[in-house]
């Protein structure tokens, strides 16, 4: 008779019906025969600094791979660190599993180490959450779990597991591993739907699809090429869905910018927003006029009207209901829309522009992303975090990647701090590709010491501090709303960060001047090693993403 | 001579709302020292205006340090963009290459949908 312990189990289900082969966390008591049970179904770890790392790399996981990532975190205070990595996926929608510790069953009320109410703290962040109290059932609330995670809209779950299940053993074949939990399904809009979207998409003289996070969770590449080069119409893609075709499709007007994007919105006669929600980052769509014809897709019903009325609304994942809406549609050519967008963004992203191709002293910001893409190039993976650096990022960065450029801060959480762990994933799904983290100096701070997990498992990252000595969102926002002489809690000063990460085995770069851009990414890249290059930038600068961002908060 | 008459009274019009019309006077709220130029490129015409702490003041000429500007290729094209008070006009001034922004985009697109709270 073979006998298991609950970590093993643990360990087994993921390894044999799940096909995990990474996951992310920190050791801890509570967890100790899970972590023997990755050790025994040889399951990847990598052990990070802070458990909101692992968190958010495995949330990262999944936006570069597409497979649900699993974290695990110790009860307590490992938990507590984890909440803001578990928030930002669940406000992501991005399908993260957490295997979490917990205080012994057998002590519960008796001032046991670590206990405290998990379960009910984590349950407004997470679309399901379980403690398993059987041993013999592991298997099935961890199948639970996965299946949640995934479903429809994806999200995060998490499962308590007890030292009362996991430190004890059972006859290994009274628990069998189930079959694959997650059988494959698709949900599809109402056909009369379908056709009404076709007839405005069949009638439209200037129409603009408009691509979020849906269209790369859906991994619909293919369906998302296919409707375009049929309809001709001009694209954007956004969020986690950049990428999903490449920037430089001849459709794509990502080089617009987004800024243009919201000037020329209005100009278009209807307007396809795929997996896309209009939230504070569109102005909750108010800048859409109600003449611009609306058809909306996404997974979530709730969606389809949310802040912007759909003409059309087709419920279903983006490339199901597009491989549908495929045939329906004319072929049609909208190369002179498309053109007249992308020279009106050119006039509007003038200064951008030629700040780009302009030597600066100090150094601005876009020319500094400017000489990074031009020494990287668009085969590589780009993450940008911070304030004002993301705008900066999101503008300057071009990839031909599946998710090549992601401002990571950017989501519904604003989440400062996740690019380092963002990087790092994207470095274990594609360690073939560059990855470039952009962090602002404030951001760094926060996942800064990530850079020994870097080492410790050799994962060479660059990462680029765009370094303005300040909180340079917060700081302009103050400029602006309560004045330069009254500046609270916003600036950092000169920090040698790059010092930092040579301490902790990385190699570090440290740039004042426009010419040594280029000449310290190389040092970097040929290093091998986990990389920083702090580099000094004007603390001037202010993106337009600041006045956005002062303006959201400004009440009548 | 039409253009900048034109960015004179635009000037009398934002001071007046400022301190009468609460849309605008709500919208422009207690913003610190935001200096909008609109100018020819030739820098022949042009008008400064100052948004700060809630009142708008204004400079004439096209020299001054600004934050962002909104640049007309030449004077005509400028007035009957602007007099036309339409969207559609501006998108195809831009995309003619007719007018172009300076400096921090945004704070122009700031300016215009002020504009229109008032006109």
């Amino acid at each position: 008779m073979a006998m298991i312990n609950g970590g093993h189990l643990v360990g087994k289900y993921l390894k044999e019906v799940e096909k995990v082969e990474i996951v992310f966390g920190i050791s801890g008591g509570h967890l100790e025969s899970i972590l023997d049970g990755f050790t025994e179904y040889k399951i990847r770890t990598i052990d990070v600094r802070h458990e909101q790392a692992a968190a958010m790399m495995a949330h990262a996981w999944f936006v570069y791979t597409g497979k649900p990532g699993v974290c695990f975190l110790t009860a307590g205070p490992g938990f507590t660190n984890g909440l803001t990595g578990i928030a930002n996926a669940y406000l992501d929608n991005a399908p993260l599993v957490v295997l979490c510790g917990r205080s012994p069953l057998r002590d519960d009320l008796k001032g046991a180490l670590q206990e405290m109410n998990q379960i009910e703290a984590v349950r407004p962040m997470t679309k399901w959450a379980a403690t398993c109290y059987d041993i013999k059932r592991i298997p099935e609330y961890l199948a639970l779990a996965f299946r949640n995670a995934t479903g429809g809209r994806p999200g995060p779950v998490m499962i308590e597991l007890p030292p009362d299940i996991l430190n004890i053993k059972v006859d290994e074949s009274l628990v069998p591993m189930p079959s694959k939990s997650n059988p494959k399904y698709s949900v599809h809009p109402d056909d009369a739907n379908l056709k009404a979207a076709a007839d405005i998409i069949n009638n439209a003289k200037k129409p603009l699809f408009l691509g979020g996070s849906g269209v790369g969770f859906s991994g619909c590449a293919g369906a998302l090429k296919q409707f375009v080069e049929k309809t001709g119409i001009p694209f954007m893609l956004l969020n986690y869905g950049r990428g999903e075709l490449p920037d430089d499709h001849p459709l794509s007007v990502m080089d617009m910018g987004t800024l243009s994007l919201f000037f020329s919105i209005g100009q278009n006669d209807v307007i396809i927003a795929a997996g896309l929600r209009f939230n504070w980052l569109l102005q909750f769509g108010q800048i859409i006029p109600p003449t611009v014809k609306m058809i909306r897709i996404d997974i979530d019903p709730n969606e389809i009207n949310r802040n912007v009325e759909a003409h059309v609304g087709l419920v279903g994942d983006v490339g199901s209901v597009l491989e549908q809406l495929t045939p329906l549609v004319a072929k049609n050519d909208h190369t002179e829309w498309m053109n007249t967008l992308k020279a009106a963004g050119r006039s509007l992203l003038d200064f951008e522009l030629r700040t780009r191709e302009t030597v600066s002293s100090p150094i601005h910001p876009i020319r500094m992303v400017a000489q990074i893409q031009k020494f990287v190039g668009d085969d590589a993976i780009y993450i940008a975090d911070g304030g004002d650096t993301q705008y900066f990022g999101l503008a300057g960065f071009m990839s031909k990647q599946k998710a090549g450029v992601v401002a990571s801060a950017a989501g519904l959480l604003g989440c400062l701090g996740t690019g380092i762990p963002f990087g790092m994933a994207a470095k274990l799904a594609r360690p073939d590709k560059k990855v470039v983290v952009l962090n602002g100096d404030g951001s760094f701070g926060f996942n800064g010491m990530e850079f020994d997990t870097m080492v410790r498992h050799n994962i060479p990252v660059v990462v680029v501090i765009n370094n303005d000595c300040a909180w340079g969102m917060i700081k302009h926002s103050q400029e602006l709303s309560i004045g330069k002489e009254r500046l609270q809690c916003s600036e950092l000063g000169i920090r040698r960060y790059e010092k930092v990460v040579e301490g902790l085995g990385g190699h570090g770069e440290y740039v004042t001047k426009d010419e040594e851009i280029i000449p310290a990414l190389k040092r970097a890249f040929a290093s091998g090693k986990p990389a920083c290059i702090n580099v000094m930038t004007d603390p001037t600068v202010t993106s337009p993403a600041t006045p956005l961002f002062y303006q959201s908060l400004k009440m009548d | 001579m039409r253009f900048s008459a034109l960015l004179f009274i635009l000037y009398q019009v934002l001071k007046w709302a400022a301190k009468l019309k609460p849309a605008y006077r709500n919208y422009i709220g207690s913003i610190h020292s935001v200096k909008i130029m609109i100018k020819t490129a030739d820098g022949k015409w042009g008008r400064l205006f100052i948004f700060d702490k809630g009142a708008v003041s204004s400079k004439g000429g096209a020299h001054h340090p600004y934050d962002a500007a909104i640049v007309w290729s030449d004077a005509a094209t400028g007035f009957r963009v602007m007099a036309s008070k339409s969207d559609t006009e501006q998108f195809k001034a831009a995309a003619a290459g007719k007018m172009k922004l300076d400096g921090m985009a945004f704070f122009a697109q700031w300016f215009n949908d002020g504009v229109k709270l008032v006109m």
